[in-house]
């Protein structure tokens, strides 16, 4: 008795990712091409750019905030990598890139916190704007050019490997990504810092009462949440060899739908890495399954759109 | 009453109108460079162009007055468009192509209102998620490529003028005495306010507080879906990028007016003012010959600026001592 | 009841229990139309609940009320206005952003015809009551005195024949106080009734006919107000048989500790005071007396104007909780849901939230020394849970105070600040309270604590200070003063 009552509640507060197992299910019965090794090989490389940047906003809307300016991060970010591989060779670039992620991170934090920005409209309409900034600073910097990283002058061999080579047949983005996700998992659920974070999304007085400095906290969020779309920025760009000053288009969505089904709520304090790890999955099984069933990318979006509105009006529905 | 107190009050309904003011200073700024900004023509072409997004603005407004967001009108805007079109190029009269298109943004109104209505997080979340579907609709129903329309009639609906004045900047100028009559002399418009300034209050009073924020998103829908229409009409097309940024620009335009994100304050001039101000600061970039990636970065840092400063202004009255 | 005329409101044997209290118990008052009826009684004594079960916020478990001649079985705050029954409470039922005559004729708008019949009517109520207000002011900017006089006018435009006033007094001026009598009086002579419930004597003895006092959910007694002395009311309110509810008091009071000076606020003037080693400090007040402003502010969580903080005879600054912490502190809130659990959080998570630094090693929580701290404080303070992975929001009250109580016993400070530590729980988990703050005293800490029941602080305090509108206002040795004395220092 008990244990079915446990099954139907573990139904129902799962029931986005259900219905998408569902799907999946369906997709592989109707073709079987959907679980040929090479299929799935591309999938887990087009999700690992996903994925990372869905790791950085796990936390931040952990922290109980969001952040709309990734856009502009991963955008910026691969234009700043690209062009600085010709002159300071591509160790030195993607160092930079990495730590400009971090440092754009860091000044939304920065920002946030010195206005005192805490509903989630305020942070929702601030990071919009950071990132149309973001997004002008790389448009400005390359006129809006496309830059290819085939064409550098210097050695490019380390992206080429990010971007499309292997180790022991897995793809190398994807053993990155487990490293880092292995490093950010005991980070959230080991460190003081870590815990901070889902002490602050689960009660920001109480948190601040018991002696935990919120605006550091949020910071760090931000600054992780840069960091992490850097990654994601490098690894995209790597992958497609090409970096825009619009590459990050619909990842900020994207990267929500990730960690909201991946069951993150977005009222905060709740929710793990992994989880978002399985989102990101799903979601990118959805539009890969919808690809081989033939539907348009347009039809993708709305899907998108559909699972995302239905994710959280679901999980606010648990909260009443 | 004396002098200080005379210049305090000026001070006082000086700075709660920020829009205002950047109004002056844009104007003041632009005396400077000999341009063609002070020309009648100018000023008539920038209510013409700022009159699309006037019109979703007053519709958002009874939503954010409400309490609420809307940031899917982007999305419903070209659905609205996109679909007249289609309507037209089918045949159909053109005032049924218009009723149409009109009435798919009532549609999406009435759903965004039933996904939030009964909850009480913020909408602004899943206003978005609705913005991204939409997109995609828009996307699918076109090809993703812009849809030009034969029918001249339907052309002529936002192309043509009233003695002189564009007829864009008729419709906007009939909607926002409607609005303002609505907000400010019907008890669905008081009943907004109420709902907005103190939600409990206004149930304890026994205002129905779901129906009438319910009936805002309609209206919300619905002026996003008629300007849609109305932008088709004047470029004769209908395409899924018209509404890209629209959503947040409306918005952010909203609050720059003086309509808050908490509710109950604000009304249609100042969302009209909010908006023009984004116009303006286009307009007078443009006559100054910055780039458009230029212009991008600068209202990127407008729009963090003011709302930032909405912000802090918070801030402080929170940590009073 | 002997007075002429009809009843307007008649309340039998009223009874109301929330999870672990009994708020009201068997509860019957009678208010004759056109007098003023005066509820006192302490905080907590069960006024606020009575109100909002006539209002229809809350629902009565049972007995009867009857108003106007008709049993009223459920109803709803709008349903409760529409029959004449008003009610005003501390904080008003206002939209601060409208003005004055939609805030009158909220909801009705269409029913009065517009704004300008709207603005008409309410300039005729106001005049009615003799009130200057203009009906167009936005509501936010009117003082106290005006909100409620806006509240009153809104309270007529239904026709109300019972208005209940829930402390009107609070935030008004003495000026100001005389006014509201005086529009008393007016609606007195209209006919109409008015429950008018305060703490504060002197306002009960002026404007009330009949009076009851009510304690721990019951009513105590109900009289014409001339049958009643003033030092009879304050025994009846105070008034409780102690039998074993509270364990022996300690006295292990040392030298200073710690010294306030100066402190000021918005709200606090020039507060001062010191609380000395192994004691119990007691803090008496009026909800929005201060009490927990002072507390706040001595622990670095809201901003001051200014004040000098002598820890063990050496200045030090406290900015912010973190440094309260490093000086000794600790603080239990007056809102454990709002500010001091994290609701949907483990029950160990809770505990030990404040002490993660010290099981932090090179930024790596220890979690096997966690659980350790979990268990321990779980089993220490007898913590009713089924785990220590338990979230806390399914507990009951007084496990959850204990949580938090845990998170601070783990850091051993030496001044640990209780705000309301036993409110809205129930008596058993009250005395293991008291207990667990005695042993903190033994083991050599300070204890500062504020309550809204006076017969606690009584009971539990080495010293109480009694707190009144941002002051200090008395001091007093709680074995040797009364009750009496002290709540009427209190109340000011």
């Amino acid at each position: 008795m008990r244990n079915e009552n446990k099954l139907l509640r573990f139904i129902n507060q799962n029931l986005v990712l259900l219905g998408i197992i569902v799907l999946v299910t369906v997709t592989a019965v109707i073709q079987p091409k959907f679980l040929m090794t090479r299929n799935l090989t591309n999938i887990l490389r087009q999700m690992t750019s996903l994925a990372f940047v869905a790791l950085g906003m796990t936390f931040v809307i952990i922290g109980g905030f969001i952040d709309l300016s990734v856009v502009g991060m991963v955008s910026l970010v691969s234009v700043i990598t690209a062009s600085l591989i010709n002159p300071i060779g591509q160790v030195g670039a993607l160092l930079c890139g990495l730590l400009a992620g971090a440092l754009l991170g860091y000044l939304n934090g920065t920002i946030l916190t010195k206005f005192g920005a805490t509903i989630q409209a305020e942070v929702l309409f601030i990071t919009y704007g950071m990132s149309s900034v973001f997004i002008a600073v790389g448009l400005l910097v390359t006129n809006a050019e496309t830059l290819r990283i085939a064409r550098s002058t210097r050695p490019y061999d380390m992206f080429t490997a990010i971007g499309s080579g292997s180790f022991l047949g897995i793809p190398i983005s994807i053993l990155i990504f487990a490293v880092i996700l292995a490093i950010m998992y005991f980070f959230q659920t080991r460190t003081l810092a870590g815990r901070s974070i889902s002490l602050m999304g689960g009660n920001k007085t109480a948190a601040y009462l018991c002696g935990f400095n919120i605006n550091r906290t949020m910071q760090m969020v931000y600054t992780i949440n840069g960091l992490m779309s850097a990654f994601g920025s490098i690894v995209l760009m790597s992958r497609v060899t090409t970096a825009t000053a619009t590459l990050g288009t619909g990842y900020e969505a994207n990267a929500i739908l990730c960690v909201v089904v991946g069951g993150t709520t977005l009222a905060g304090g709740k929710g793990n890495v992994l989880r978002t790890l399985l989102g990101v999955f799903l979601i990118t099984l959805l539009s890969n399954c919808m690809n081989l069933l033939g539907l348009s990318t347009y039809m993708q979006t709305v899907m998108n759109g559909a699972v995302l509105v239905t994710a959280i009006w679901l999980d606010n529905r648990k909260r009443l | 009453m004396s002098m200080t107190s005379v210049l305090n009050k000026v001070w006082k309904s000086l700075s709660r109108q920020k829009a205002v003011l950047a109004i002056l200073a844009l104007v003041t700024l632009m005396l400077f460079f000999d341009t063609n900004f002070f020309t009648p023509y100018n000023w008539l072409d920038m209510l013409r162009s700022t009159s699309i997004i006037e019109i979703i603005g007053f519709g958002v407004t009874v939503v954010v007055i409400c309490g609420a967001c809307d940031l899917s009108v982007g999305g419903t805007m070209s659905i609205g468009g996109i679909l007249a079109i289609m309507l037209v190029n089918a045949n159909y009269p053109f005032w049924l192509a218009f009723l149409a298109g009109i009435l798919s943004g009532a549609l999406v109104g009435l759903v965004n209102g039933f996904l939030v209505v009964h909850q009480k997080t913020e909408p602004f979340i899943i206003t978005l998620g609705m913005g991204m579907l939409l997109k995609g609709v828009a996307q699918q129903l076109t090809n993703a490529s812009p849809l030009s329309s034969r029918n001249m009639e339907f052309m002529k609906i936002s192309n043509q003028q009233f003695f002189g004045i564009p007829s864009l900047v008729v419709y906007m100028a009939v909607l926002l005495v409607a609005f303002f009559c609505l907000l400010r002399f019907t008890g669905y418009g008081r009943n907004c306010y109420a709902i907005g300034g103190n939600y409990e209050v206004a149930k304890n009073s026994g205002i129905n507080v779901i129906r009438t924020k319910w009936i805002a998103f309609v209206i919300s829908g619905s002026t996003a879906a008629l300007a849609g229409v109305l932008l088709a009409s004047r470029m004769n097309t209908g395409s899924s990028i018209y509404g890209d940024t629209t959503g947040m620009l409306v918005n952010c335009g909203i609050v720059i007016g003086g309509t808050s994100f908490a509710g109950g304050i604000g009304g249609i001039y100042e969302s009209f003012i909010g908006l023009f101000v984004i116009q303006l600061i286009s307009n007078s970039m443009g006559m100054l010959g910055i780039g458009g990636y230029s212009q991008q970065l600068i209202r990127g840092i407008i729009i963090v600026l003011i709302i930032g400063m909405d912000c802090y202004a918070r801030k402080r009255k929170r940590e009073a001592v | 009841m002997s007075q002429p005329g009809r009843n307007i409101l008649v309340v039998r044997d009223v009874c109301k229990s929330f999870p672990g209290v009994k708020a009201l118990d068997r509860v019957s008052i009678q208010v004759p139309s056109g007098v003023v009826y005066g509820i006192v009684g302490e905080n907590g004594a069960g006024k606020s609940t009575l109100m909002k079960i006539l209002s229809g916020v809350y629902e009565k478990d049972s007995g009867t009320i009857e108003f106007d001649g008709k049993v009223i079985e459920r109803t709803t705050p709008i349903q409760a206005l529409r029959r004449g029954l008003s009610i005003i409470y501390q904080e008003f039922n206002l939209v601060n952003t409208m003005s004055v005559g939609e805030n009158i004729y909220l909801g009705r708008f269409r029913e009065m015809g517009g704004m300008r019949g709207v603005h008409k009517k309410a300039r005729a109520l106001l005049d009615s009551i003799g009130s200057r207000i203009s009906t167009y002011a936005k509501v936010g900017d009117l003082s106290a005195s005006e909100m409620q006089i806006v509240e009153i006018t809104k309270a007529l435009s239904f026709d109300s024949r019972l208005i209940i006033m829930d402390e009107p007094s609070s935030s008004l001026t003495s000026e100001e106080l005389k006014r509201l009598g005086k529009i008393i009086n007016q609606l007195r002579d209209k006919g109409i009734s008015t429950i008018y419930i305060s703490h504060k004597l002197d306002e009960i003895f002026e404007y009330c006919d009949i009076v009851t006092v009510m304690r721990d959910g019951c009513v105590i007694d109900s009289r014409p107000v001339s049958e009643m002395s003033r030092s009879e009311m304050i025994e009846k309110m105070v008034g409780r048989t102690i039998d074993n509810e509270y364990p022996p008091r300690m006295h292990c009071v040392g030298g200073p500790l710690l010294e306030i000076k100066n402190l000021t606020t918005r709200k606090l003037h020039d507060v001062s005071f010191t609380l000395n080693r192994g004691e119990i400090l007691g803090f008496v007040g009026l909800v929005g007396a201060g009490r927990t402003e002072i507390v706040r502010a001595i622990y670095g969580a809201d901003k001051v104007r200014s004040h000098t903080l002598h820890l063990q005879g050496k200045q030090t600054r406290v900015r912010n909780p973190k440094e309260a912490m490093v000086a000794g502190m600790g603080l239990l809130p007056e809102d454990r849901k709002r500010e001091g659990l994290i609701l949907p959080f483990s029950v160990e998570a809770n505990i030990t939230m404040a002490s993660l630094d010290r099981l932090t090693r090179h930024g790596i929580i220890d979690r096997s020394k966690e659980k350790e701290i979990g268990e321990r404080q779980i089993k220490n303070l007898n913590i009713k849970t089924p785990s220590a992975q338990t979230r806390t929001h399914s507990l009951s009250g007084g496990n959850q105070q204990k949580c938090i109580v845990g998170r601070w016993l783990e850091l051993d400070p030496q001044i640990l600040i209780l705000d309301e530590p036993t409110r809205g729980i129930d008596v058993g988990a009250k005395y293991e309270i008291y207990t667990l703050m005695n042993r903190i005293v033994e083991a050599g800490g300070s204890i500062i604590m504020i309550s809204s029941e006076l017969p606690e602080v009584l009971n539990m305090s080495n010293r109480v200070l009694t707190i009144c509108e941002g002051r200090v206002t008395g001091e007093f040795n709680p074995e040797t003063a009364s009750a009496a004395e002290i709540m009427s220092r209190a109340i000011g």
